[in-house]
């Protein structure tokens, strides 16, 4: 190289023609890029949000995201504790994973970089390796641009001044369209399965709803509940509280679409072939139990399913329990109950009915006659109001209420009840009233919001003119001279939070107010009676706070005897756990028994 | 509001001249449905009698429930700046549509795409068979029929590391204890 080489020193003057131009280099410090607002970038999940529905998963046509367990995560009710990993070899940035995600949780970033020493990492667990992209989530699937359905297909019920006249029932239940149509709004996720005390295969009878198959619905449905005409009409649904779609919409409405596919069946005959169970040999063992509610029954149909030769002793003329006697017949008409029972006779349950365990047969009788006894007793006795008065003529329980009303007896309600309670019991109470034609007014002392009665009971009422009266602490009875009822004092109260607790009500003095009033129905709470059982038993029972306690297989703490429902420890006092104790108690007994062999 | 003058005259025109259904969909445009054999003849006239020079969009639509593809021609007035489409339906197991690249050039583009994504045959089309897909051996993969998902697995390996996925579903059955019976499986969600 000599030092005449002019090329060499010519060329790098060329390089000032550049002088003055926007330089092409990558800025220090780093310039944030002009990225469009919908850009399509890496993924990133909240992880607190999302509840693992695994919809992503599913729609995600390469098969790119898998669902993992993260040990941060821990799985509980309405959420399956799994989270997506998103395979980026394979994603095609299409987010579809996005549109479909129910809670909102998985979004797309403006983040479209990574930096890694492995060229062969390319597995990211959205939200959890790239925690910073947050800042940076840019396509997301609001309310309007998700591919879920949020809305329900709408129930159609009576007009309200229909109802109050009769007790008809209100509400009318899907069609076949509507059925189908709300059937689709699943996403088979199966959240809800963990929620319900029996563990009821949901997705898989919505989506034969879904698919028209109504026929292996109910065969699904029947699988684990003999009673699903009674669910479909008034259970708690749990199911439907942890629904996926739930977390930014309407629930799918699970309970009405049992209530549908149930309806399809009209008679036993027709449920028997349907659903055609599998029944085992009889196996010569011998189960009696007491009370024919839906924890009874439960049993019943399916350890004689089982080969177990079953009587149900019933104090009652009607089956059914708590379920046919407490609630009114506008919520569940007395057919729906019948049809489910007279199926369960046909497959060989014995029912004896008027026949009350303790008077009309013993205990011991039972005990000694069987090889496992199952007690579904229920809660057959109310608390009193346990205020000034409330002895007097015009007071009464709301099971006797209802109870009276259901068996067809009549209940002078005279021109004003007064209901007293914010349970579904007492709006039964209420709602009855008012059909029966009187003005009612319901005392309940905490907020509305707190009402453990479902939103429907409440509103409901509310539109047949059922007045509700918050924060109302009933105080004392006026009686007139012949001891019958004549009105009610009640403190209004405020609400005082203490500690972590839900808020206390706390009366107001000096704000005493008096209703005029005909009657008035307390449904505060009831407990069980076990006048039933004979000393020696009753004494080794183990009981907790008026419960029997039982283990996982419902036996109590006599290993002959499983019990289930409301009278137990384990029951949540409604019809699905009651069915749920049946059911297990009946896993139970025939772990028991075939042990034995 | 407007009361659609212009897009109710060229409406008019074309339903003297064709057997065709037709509405103004909304302002500037305006939406026809014609039998195949006539969309070239339409298509022409609109170009070299109405002013419809420019040619938007050709898009395809495979409506598997009625075994019809559907042919939607977008043409632009830049003058009086009116669309309009024109609509029609094409048996999907014959699925033949008329070449209209001597009408327009950039059809061509549009049709070997179709040609290829969804298996519709343009006589006289000339271009490479193969337009984005290289060795494609299974059916066309736009229409409907075809299981992208299916596709997937078949094609691709799996990454290692992914051997720890988890079904939502039976996560969930084992840890609550629920038992699905094999009847009810063929429901639940893979």
């Amino acid at each position: 190289m000599s030092i005449l080489d002019l090329k060499g020193l010519l060329v790098p003057i060329g390089a000032l023609k550049q002088m003055g131009k926007h330089p092409h280099t990558i800025n220090f410090p780093d310039e944030e890029k002009n990225i469009s607002d919908r850009y399509r970038g890496f993924h990133h999940n909240s992880l607190e949000d999302c509840i693992g529905c695994g919809n992503c998963s599913t729609i995600c046509m390469n098969e790119a995201i898998d669902m993992v367990a993260l040990a941060e995560i821990e799985g509980g009710k309405g959420d399956s504790g799994l989270r997506p990993r998103v395979d980026y070899g394979r994603c095609c940035y299409c987010a579809l994973c996005v549109d479909v995600c129910p809670t909102g949780s998985l979004n797309m970033t403006k983040d479209f970089i990574q930096v890694t020493n492995n060229p062969y990492e390319f597995l990211l667990t959205p939200g959890k390796d790239n925690p910073e992209a947050k800042e940076k989530v840019s396509f997301k699937a609001d309310l309007e641009a998700s591919l879920n359905i949020f809305d329900r297909v709408p129930m159609r019920e009576l007009d309200p001044g229909e109802r109050v006249k009769s007790f008809a029932e209100v509400l009318l239940g899907y069609n076949e369209e509507e059925a189908r149509r709300e059937a689709n709004r699943c996403i088979s996720c199966g959240l809800c399965t963990e929620a319900c005390p029996v563990h009821m295969h949901i997705p898989e009878y919505i989506n034969a709803i879904a698919q028209g198959k109504d026929d292996e619905a109910l065969k699904i449905i029947y699988d684990n509940n003999d009673l699903p005409e009674v669910c479909g009409k008034v259970c708690t649904r749990r199911c439907e509280d942890v629904c996926a779609i739930q977390v930014r919409g309407e629930a799918v409405a699970i309970r009405w679409l049992k209530g549908y596919v149930t309806e399809t069946a009209d008679n036993a005959d027709l449920i028997k072939q349907i659903v055609t169970p599998e029944i085992r040999e009889p196996n010569h063992y011998k189960v009696g139990i007491v009370g024919a509610g839906p924890a009874g029954l439960t049993a019943g149909y399916y350890l004689s399913l089982r080969g177990y030769d079953v009587t149900i002793y019933e104090s009652h003329k009607d089956p059914g329990g708590m379920v046919m006697y407490g609630i009114p017949k506008y919520r569940l008409p007395y057919d729906s109950i019948q049809k489910q029972v007279d199926y369960m006779v046909k497959m060989g349950v014995k029912i004896h009915y008027n026949t009350r365990v303790g008077k009309d047969i013993s205990f011991q009788e039972i005990y000694d006659n069987s090889d496992a006894v199952f007690l579904g007793v229920g809660l057959q006795d109310a608390w009193n109001l346990g205020i000034e008065g409330d002895d007097a003529d015009g007071v009464m329980s709301a099971i006797d209420f209802l109870g009276k009303i259901n068996s067809g007896e009549t209940v002078e309600v005279g021109k004003k009840l007064i209901s007293v309670g914010g349970g579904n019991v007492s709006i039964d109470a209420s709602r009855v009233g008012r059909r029966l034609g009187a003005e009612v007014d319901q005392l309940y002392r905490r907020r509305i919001k707190d009402m453990p009665a479902d939103w429907e009971e409440i509103e409901g009422a509310e539109d047949e003119g059922v007045h509700l009266i918050p924060q109302a602490i009933p105080t004392r009875v006026i009686k007139d001279k012949k001891g019958k009822v004549k009105g009610i004092e009640y403190v209004k109260a405020e609400m005082i939070s203490e500690g972590g607790g839900r808020p206390r009500p706390v009366p107001i003095e000096g704000s005493e107010t008096i209703i005029d009033c005909d009657i008035i129905i307390a449904a505060i709470g009831q407990k069980a009676d076990y006048s039933l059982l004979p000393e020696d038993i009753a004494d080794k029972l183990k009981m907790e706070r008026g419960k029997i306690l039982v283990n996982d297989n419902r036996q109590t703490s006599i290993s002959k005897i499983f019990a289930g429902g409301d009278a137990v420890k384990y029951g949540n006092v409604d019809a699905i756990s009651a069915i749920a104790d049946g059911y297990y108690a009946t896993l139970g007994i025939d772990k028991m028994l075939m042990k034995k062999e | 509001m407007s009361n659609f003058k212009k897009e109710t005259k060229i409406l008019k025109s074309l339903k003297d001249v064709f057997e065709i259904k037709g509405s103004v969909k909304s302002d500037k445009r305006i939406s026809i449905k014609a039998d195949k054999k006539n969309v070239s003849s339409i298509l022409l006239f609109l170009k070299n009698q109405k002013g419809f020079i420019h040619l938007n969009h050709i898009s395809c639509v495979d409506w598997i429930e009625q075994n019809e593809f559907e042919l939607v021609y977008i043409v632009w007035n830049p003058k009086t700046r009116l669309t309009v489409m024109v609509h029609t339906r094409i048996k999907r197991d014959e699925p033949v549509m008329e070449n209209i690249d001597t009408i327009w050039d950039q059809a061509n583009t549009y049709e070997r795409e179709f040609r290829e994504m969804f298996g519709i045959e343009f006589p006289g089309l000339i271009g490479a068979k193969e337009f984005i897909l290289e060795d494609w051996d299974n059916i066309p993969p736009m229409r409907k029929d075809f299981n992208s998902q299916q596709y997937a697995i078949d094609t691709f390996s799996t990454r290692p590391g992914r051997e720890n996925a988890q079904n939502v579903r039976e996560a969930i059955q084992k840890r609550s204890g629920e038992e699905i019976p094999d009847f009810a499986k063929k429901y639940s969600r893979d």
